[in-house]
């Protein structure tokens, strides 16, 4: 049963992710994306980390692709008919290609050792006990870092500032 | 006193001329008494330091000193003071002394009445100083380093002192020449020390000579040595070829070339050869290069001193003449005589300079002797001195120089072939020959009108002209024994077991005094005839008188030799060291490096896709290693 | 046939060599950083797989997982910030056209 869900959702996880690295419009990207995370979501349910798998979806799939939507709605680019990869995207493949294989062959090479295992969960008592006392503070980093970022971010992106328009057509200042 | 503080006859000198040429300005007459102080002492320092030396025994005396060492290795500052030593102290200092208060003076020039002092006269009697303070240093030295410094400088010296008057391009160019004639020979005298002192280990002349004749350098060098060695004399002696430098060299004030030219600087290159003679006397083969260099030098100033009309230029040629004679003697082995002649010309000829210079002083620097004629009535002093110099020279008895001549002839006939006797005595009668020719042209015949104006020299000028005056008559006898202890030149100043009594073989002195005393009758009677006689003579040889008067084309060969040889060798290494070293070599490994840096910036793109795949090539290789290294 | 920890370590290895990809050959700023979730995602799923195969699990897999994703957001929301400010200065989002660090 396991084994059925991991490969169809293991599949639908692979499949959207070469979507998002492919397509060439934008848009689907993104929307390949939340495809590609839910399958992700999926798998955490087959691993009997539900509780991930709902953090999972709520973040990722509810915050983080809307605001890359908004993102996307606000950067269009004036035109699209340059390409959309990098030139050097044969030298990206071959070296991703080979991190593959080397990441695939060294856990081959290590499998003997966790063959036997199999998949266990437990309850989510446990996650909170660990989360609240072993790494409590991390946790509370955590929390500060989501402080910072949420003052970075609202800093960085306000509009206003001088600098802005300044080198869109060369001249400073004026539209 | 004694010979220990013989080093204080050159330091006068040294301190005259650190002190006039800083405090110059400051001090009366520009300090030039100083100078004359300065010399003075050295000659009366000069005396203690004879009789210390006759005390302790007529020999070699050394007195060593460092200079400075490095390990076991020593270069020394001492002294020598051997019979030769003294008779160069004696001359040097003695000459030198009248030749300044000669000076005082000569160099006044008026105008119109009012006489002043040369507006440099300061630096004049400086330079004065400084060029006998190197020569007695040169004298005394006992090792060869200090002997080259001290060569050097007197090199300078000359130089400064030709080209005072650096207003006249001509004095100019002449000082350049010397210096530059010089420095060709000094090239030699380097390359002779070093081979000497590499092989002895030392530079102290007395360990050299000793090592030399035990044996211990090989003969090869030995010969090379001594060859470099003469080099250096033939520069600084005028000797062929490289004399062209001396009649250049009379553009400079005629007490200068008195001091310099005749009688001190021009006899360091004998002086040299004779204080290594036992060094020539192994490398037979250069005693004999230094005897042909000898007679050809002697015959060929003889000759061209017969055609000239100026009169300093002829004391010129006769100076390389009479030098050509102590180097010949030198190559026959006659150490005493070379010397004694050299004492005996320094004296006559000094003198002969100074009445040059006297004349020229009273007819606003003429030198043209066609112009002179019938001084002797004007300048009755003048005349007679350089009569009796004219004559000393020309090997009349029983004036100085007729001694050492008689001398060396005797020297040359027992040293060499027969072949150079015989050119010996050619020359000496052409030596007599253009002396009396000098003589009768500047002091004899009519008297021109517009010479009617020459006078005198004060005296300042003229008590020196008479002091070299009695002595060019009376210093010839030291050759024999006169008592006292003394027993003649023979046996003070000689070289090798014992020296030899003073001996008259009568029929080489009667050859000699006849062919000395023909020659210069012949030459009065030439020109005392009408001038058609001398006329006629030149037109008769007209292809030969040609050549001399173009100084045997030396002077042509040689610019031509440095024009075409010397300076496109100069711009050939111009140009490579501009292309090849500066363009390439410098600018060039700069622009190289500019170069490679313009090219690896190419891969800063800015762009953050390259560094990242960058990066991550870096990173996969290194999962790949370290997943390796842990299989 | 059951699951292994094998499994999922390549699938994890497969997604993450593709987030790799995304990030070096896109040329959209947007897609770089889509391509960074899924590296971060693969990251996770790694994480919660050594978590879960254990003779006893344990929580540090995913504590740490729950971390992973919480920086992502933060990251996320800033990357955005400073894709927008870049945007309007430039009026491009495309990395090929950002070179002010050439030279």
């Amino acid at each position: 049963m396991g084994l059925v869900l991991f490969y169809i959702l293991g599949t639908i996880t692979i499949v959207a992710a070469l979507g998002v690295v492919t397509t060439r419009n934008i848009v689907y990207g993104a929307l390949f994306l939340l495809v590609s995370l839910s399958g992700v979501a999926g798998l955490f349910v087959v691993l009997f980390a539900e509780f991930l798998a709902l953090v999972q979806l709520l973040i990722y799939g509810g915050a983080i692709i809307i605001v890359i939507l908004f993102a996307l709605m606000l950067t269009r680019e004036t035109d699209f008919s340059t390409a959309t990869e990098h030139r050097r995207w044969p030298f990206a493949a071959l070296v991703s290609l080979a991190l593959f294989g080397l990441l695939a062959g060294s856990a081959i090479g290590d499998s003997g050792k966790y063959n036997t295992y199999t998949r266990t969960g437990f309850g989510i008592e446990d996650l909170g006990v660990g989360l609240f006392e072993n790494w409590a503070v991390p946790f509370e980093v955590a929390s500060i870092i989501l402080l910072v970022a949420l003052i970075g971010a609202i800093v960085i992106g306000r509009s206003g500032d001088d600098e802005d328009n300044a080198d869109k057509t060369g001249e400073r200042g004026e539209q | 006193m004694g010979i220990e503080e013989a080093w204080l006859i050159p330091t006068y000198g040294f301190i005259a001329f650190g002190v006039i040429a800083l405090f110059g300005r400051y001090l009366p007459s520009q300090g030039k008494h100083l100078s004359i102080i300065a010399i003075v002492a050295g000659f009366v320092t000069f005396w203690p330091v004879l009789f210390d030396f006759v005390h302790l025994g007529v020999g070699e005396h050394h007195v060593p000193r460092v200079w400075f060492s490095a390990g076991e290795f020593s270069v020394g500052s001492g002294m020598i003071i051997d019979p030769l030593t003294i008779v160069m102290l004696a001359l040097v200092t003695f000459v030198a002394s009248l030749v300044q208060i000669y000076s005082l003076g000569y160099m006044r020039h008026g105008h119109k009445g009012h006489i002043a002092d040369d507006p440099r006269i300061g630096w004049y009697f400086a330079v004065h100083s400084l060029f006998t303070a190197a020569m007695l240093t040169l004298i005394l030295a006992d090792n060869l380093l200090l002997l080259y410094l001290a060569w050097e400088l007197v090199g300078l010296c000359s130089y400064l002192l030709i080209g005072f008057w650096w207003e006249r391009k001509a004095a100019v160019n002449a000082s350049k020449k010397a210096f530059i004639t010089t420095r060709v020979g000094d090239v030699g005298l380097l390359i002779g020390i070093l081979i000497l002192a590499a092989d002895t280990g030392t530079f102290d002349i007395s360990a050299i000579i000793h090592q030399v004749t035990m044996g211990d350098v090989s003969e090869g060098k030995t010969t090379l040595a001594a060859f470099m060695i003469f080099l250096g004399a033939m520069g600084k002696s005028a000797q062929f070829p490289l004399h062209v430098w001396l009649p250049d060299a009379m553009e400079g004030p005629t007490p200068v070339s008195a001091l310099i030219h005749a009688a001190t600087m021009v006899t360091a290159g004998v002086f040299l050869v004779a204080r290594l003679l036992p060094i020539y006397e192994i490398a037979e083969s250069a005693q004999m290069f230094v005897a042909v260099i000898g007679i050809i030098t002697a015959l060929m100033g003889a000759t061209l001193a017969l055609v000239v009309t100026d009169l300093k230029r002829m004391l010129a040629y006769s100076t390389m003449s009479h030098l050509g004679f102590m180097m010949l003697t030198l190559g026959a082995g006659g150490y005493t005589a070379a010397t004694f002649h050299l004492l005996m010309h320094g004296l006559s000829k000094a003198m002969l300079f100074l009445s040059a210079g006297s004349i020229m002083h009273s007819m606003n620097e003429e030198t043209d002797m066609n112009k002179m004629g019938g001084l002797r009535h004007r300048m009755p002093i003048t005349g007679a001195a350089f009569t009796i110099g004219a004559l000393s020279l020309s090997g009349i008895a029983p004036l100085a120089a007729f001694w050492s001549k008689d001398e060396m002839l005797l020297a040359i006939k027992d040293g060499l072939n027969p072949v150079f006797v015989g050119l010996f005595l050619i020359a000496v009668v052409l030596s007599a020959l253009y002396m009396a020719r000098a003589t009768y042209l500047v002091f004899f015949g009519p008297l021109k009108p517009e010479n009617r104006a020459v006078h005198e020299s004060p005296l300042l000028m003229s008590l020196p002209l008479v002091v070299l005056a009695v002595l060019s008559v009376c210093a010839g006898f030291i050759v024999l024994p006169l008592g006292g202890g003394y027993e003649g030149i023979g046996r003070f100043l000689f070289h090798g077991e014992h020296g030899h009594d003073f001996e008259l073989q009568p029929l080489w002195t009667v050859v000699s005094v006849v062919l000395a005393t023909g020659g210069f009758a012949l030459g009065i009677g030439l020109y005392k005839s009408s001038r058609s006689t001398v006329d006629s003579v030149r037109k008769r040889f007209s292809g030969v008188h040609r050549t001399l008067i173009n100084r045997y084309y030396m002077d042509d060969i040689y610019q031509w030799f440095v024009d075409r040889v010397v300076l496109a060798l100069g711009r050939t290494v111009a140009l490579f060291d501009r292309t090849i070293v500066n363009d390439r070599g410098v600018n060039g490994t700069g622009l190289a490096v500019l170069g490679m840096g313009k090219r690896l910036r190419g891969h800063v793109t800015g762009l953050f896709a390259d560094y990242g795949l960058v990066m991550a090539a870096g990173v996969t290789v290194m999962v790949l290693y370290i997943w390796r290294r842990a299989a | 046939m059951i699951l292994t920890l094998l499994d999922f370590q390549i699938l994890a290895a497969a997604l993450f060599s593709l987030g790799l990809y995304g990030v070096l050959a896109r040329r959209s700023a947007v897609m770089v950083l889509m391509a960074v979730e899924l590296m971060l995602n693969a990251v996770n799923i790694n994480l919660v797989a050594f978590s879960a195969f254990r003779p006893i699990p344990v929580v540090t897999g995913q504590v740490i997982a729950i971390f992973v994703i919480t920086v992502a957001a933060a990251e996320v929301a800033l990357a955005l910030a400073v894709i927008m400010r870049l945007y309007r200065r430039r009026g491009t989002v495309n990395v090929d056209e950002i070179n002010l660090m050439k030279g």
